[in-house]
């Protein structure tokens, strides 16, 4: 459906990390860090020349295109190492091919429209914002502002909870989870798009959409008891029900939180069936899946990841986007036992994707209103953080034990949602 | 309509006429008002005044009814094309539509509402455009959750089996249900702050009405409220009313005459005209949207809304009697509590100058939109009590 991106994420990563660089990465990071500034400093001065030549050209310039491209690709590696994507010490020039989380770029400057290098600044802020929600960065020169974005959108960012939670986790196992390195490597790949964007690399507007974004990496996840099935490609939207969106789902919202009321009560009375059988009770299973399965059609209407108006039952099959969730299998006691512990990680992720979630509501509002469809990579970036958030509530309402999966990438046997 | 049902109608309207009768009868006297001049009792300034403004907020309401009818019937022929944009059951289909049917007319209403709340500062009025425009919106979303509560109860009804197109029997007496409840809440809802005052003891007394009073903030404008049923039985004064420039005696007139309403069960014989609009309305609704496979399927929704809209419409002269009696008759207690038609006539007379209210409107906006009795009128009613004391010694 679509050209592949001019910038390309590159990931040859292989999960194995040093403890002990590890448990030091921030301090042995501190020369890069530094060099960075002044890296960014320098790349702050030339874009703005750059700019003003490329207004009047259509094209930068092959010195400062070198430049620009050294630069996000250093970014990148910076990024990597430092949230524990990638384990090498990176270098100090951001070569090509030099890192195991690296970003292709276009190696030729290329003819880019006059108007869209005039308003970039202006053009440049949904992506801005976006990338702000998943890697709280977008270009060291945009630092100031980062804060600020952060706080404004509600949750963390993604990367920074990834090299938070990862950083735990391979002090333990000597390893980066999938999910969590998946995670982390989509969000540097979409930041390294947006300051391409930006340094005018390209004039090709960042695609948000992760299993694009992670063509490359080619072991997937296992298939989880959870999945959100539904058409990636399901993007027309009413304009009507859009502009109305927010107040056409009130009556729903209040629906979900009753509905939630009775969940909580049937996960409690399911934690103790649990916990004594070893397997759930089938009528709580079925009831608490079809509480999930309606959550996500609401938050799916609501934030326009989908188009309909959802009906109130939860029952599956009937929506564009869905939930297939797994008969009631055996869970392990102590999961069960310790299950709103172990949920918190898992809720720290949710939480940092219900801010790009929200994000990409609100730029697609904008967008449908206007277009009549939603942005192809928006909608799926939401889809991967809604499928987040059911596989979330099935194990804190403990339809499984399996831990959410923070990889974007799909399970192996199911279909793409 | 078959013999058998023919007959079955003039019993009913029997019925609700006996009903209709009963919940008529107050304890007003037999009065005439005396023909009083406006132009005598108001200044000339302040009568202009309030006409002008008057005048132009008549054509406001004429507008957004009629933007409200055309916006509805045109979605009557063409609403059913949303019906794409769900992937819900009919019920939710029906809510679906029936929302944006109701989104539409808010959206055509809306350079009204700006005109309004621009008219209204013109008069040194309160309004403010955020309110008109955007936190509208919450009311709006109010509306919309009242709309989807009560499709799904007729919707939910006309598709139950055994229901069928005989849905308004059942449907009446919920929807009365439902209005007796919130009567009996809407009250502790409210909130408020305990109002004091040394008369409140005496009219209480008077009246045989031992009811909490509290003020409620935050309102620009003078107002009071009789609400509850039994023990959530209240009086909320609007806070502007106890401030200057009105007076502890006008104040007094005005919980008397609140006290009124509760002392001759007011809310009570509402919820009984309510009752009786009920049945008639449904079944009316029932009967239009037959022709479009009746309530239980979402095709009829706009059909429905539009019908509904155009039978308040209909009906709100005959509600606007009613309530213009009870409020007679609440004024009539005041007076026989209070004992001070002065103050009364200085009461009316400030509300032309707060509020701007024509003392003297002409008959359609008499019909359609008053449910109180003028300005004029109300005075009047204080005058025939001074006189009848005066004459006879008592009223």
């Amino acid at each position: 459906m679509h050209d592949p991106h001019p910038v390309r994420l590159v990931v040859e990563d292989d999960y194995r990390r040093n403890r002990l660089t590890v448990f030091f990465r921030l301090i042995l990071a501190i020369p890069h860090f530094i060099w960075f500034f002044l890296w960014t400093v320098w790349v702050t001065l030339t874009s703005i020349v750059n700019w003003v030549i490329s207004i009047f050209t259509g094209r930068p310039r092959p010195w400062f295109h070198r430049l620009m491209c050294g630069y996000v690709r250093y970014q990148a590696h910076l990024g990597a190492y430092v949230s524990l994507v990638s384990d090498p010490y990176p270098g100090f020039m951001g070569e090509a091919g030099s890192y195991p989380v690296d970003i292709q770029l276009p190696e030729e400057p290329v003819t880019q429209r006059r108007w869209t290098i005039f308003f970039r600044g202006l053009l440049f802020i949904p992506a801005f914002l976006v990338s702000s929600t998943l890697a709280g960065l977008s270009g060291g020169n945009l630092g100031s502002s980062r804060g600020k974005t952060r706080n404004s959108t509600g949750g963390g960012t993604l990367l920074l909870v990834c090299a938070f939670l990862g950083w735990f986790a391979t002090l333990a196992r000597g390893r980066m989870p999938k999910g969590l390195r998946d995670a982390g490597a989509y969000a540097l790949g979409y930041t390294a798009q947006t300051t391409a964007y930006l340094l005018l690399v390209t004039d090709r507007y960042p695609n948000a959409d992760p299993t694009e974004m992670l063509v490359a990496v080619t072991d997937r996840p296992p298939r989880h008891p959870v999945r959100v099935v539904g058409d990636p490609y399901d993007l027309r939207r009413s304009r009507i029900t859009v502009f109305f969106r927010l107040l056409l789902a009130l009556p729903h919202l209040i629906w979900v939180t009753l509905w939630a009321i009775l969940a909580i009560l049937a996960a409690i009375a399911q934690w103790f069936v649990t916990l004594v059988r070893g397997v759930p009770a089938g009528a709580l299973h079925r009831f608490i899946s079809a509480y999930i399965r309606y959550r996500l059609h609401v938050t799916a209407f609501l934030l326009l990841v989908a188009n309909p108006f959802p009906g109130f039952t939860g029952a599956p099959g009937v929506y564009p986007l869905d939930l297939e969730v797994d008969g009631p299998q055996r869970q392990n006691r102590w999961k069960t036992g310790f299950r709103l512990v172990l949920a918190i990680p898992a809720l720290i992720v949710d939480a940092a994707l219900g801010g790009a979630l929200l994000i990409a509501a609100v730029l697609t509002w904008f967008y449908a209103l206007i277009k009549g469809s939603a942005p192809w990579g928006l909608r799926n970036l939401s889809a991967y953080a809604l499928r987040y958030d059911a596989q979330t509530n099935g194990y804190l309402f403990l339809v499984t034990d399996a831990y959410p999966h923070a990889s974007p990438l799909e399970g192996e046997d199911t279909t793409e949602a | 309509m078959t013999r058998s049902r023919a007959w079955l109608v003039v019993p009913l309207a029997a019925v609700w006429a006996v009903a209709a009768w009963l919940l008529w009868r107050s304890s007003l006297p037999a009065y005439h008002l005396p023909h009083l001049d406006q132009h005598a009792l108001f200044p000339a300034g302040a009568l202009h005044r309030a006409e002008h403004f008057s005048d132009v907020e008549r054509l406001f309401w004429l507008g957004k009814t009629i933007i409200e009818l055309a916006v509805l019937g045109v979605f009557v022929r063409y609403g059913v094309r949303w019906m794409r944009e769900s992937a819900a059951g009919p019920i939710g289909t029906g809510m679906l539509l029936g929302m944006i049917g109701f989104a539409f007319v808010w959206a055509a209403e809306l350079p009204l509402a700006v005109l309004t709340v621009w008219w209204r500062h013109r008069y040194g009025l309160s309004g403010s455009y955020l309110d008109a425009t955007v936190t509208n919106w919450f009311a709006l979303g109010a509306q919309f959750v009242l709309l989807c509560v009560a499709l799904a109860i007729v919707m939910g009804l006309a598709r139950a089996r055994g229901i069928g197109e005989r849905w308004w029997l059942l449907a009446a007496p919920v929807f009365i249900g439902l209005r007796t409840l919130l009567a009996f809440i809407a009250p502790w809802l409210l909130g408020g702050r305990a109002f004091h005052a040394p008369y409140v003891a005496q009219l209480q007394r008077a009246e045989h009405v031992h009811v909490p009073v509290r003020v409620l903030s935050g309102f620009s404008e003078p107002n009071a409220a009789a609400t509850g049923l039994g023990a959530s039985r209240r009086v909320f004064l609007w806070d502007p009313i106890v401030r200057p420039p009105f007076t502890p005696r006008m104040d007094r007139f005005v919980l008397a005459h609140e006290f009124g309403h509760l002392a001759h069960n007011h809310i009570w014989k509402s919820l009984g005209w309510y009752a009786l609009f009920a049945f008639p309305l449904a079944l009316l609704l029932a009967l239009a949207t037959r022709g479009r496979g009746g309530m239980g399927v979402p095709e009829a929704v706009p059909l429905a809304i539009f019908v509904y809209v155009v039978l308040q419409l209909a009906a709100l002269p005959l509600q606007n009697v009613v309530t213009r009696h009870l409020e007679a008759e609440a004024d009539w207690s005041a007076l026989r509590a209070t004992h001070d038609p002065t103050a009364g006539r200085q009461l009316f007379r400030l509300f032309a100058s707060e509020t701007l209210e024509d003392p003297s409107p002409p008959w359609w906006d008499y019909v359609f939109l008053e449910n109180h009795p003028t300005l004029l009128q109300r005075i009047e009613m204080t005058q025939y009590y001074a006189t009848s004391v005066r004459e006879r010694g008592h009223p």
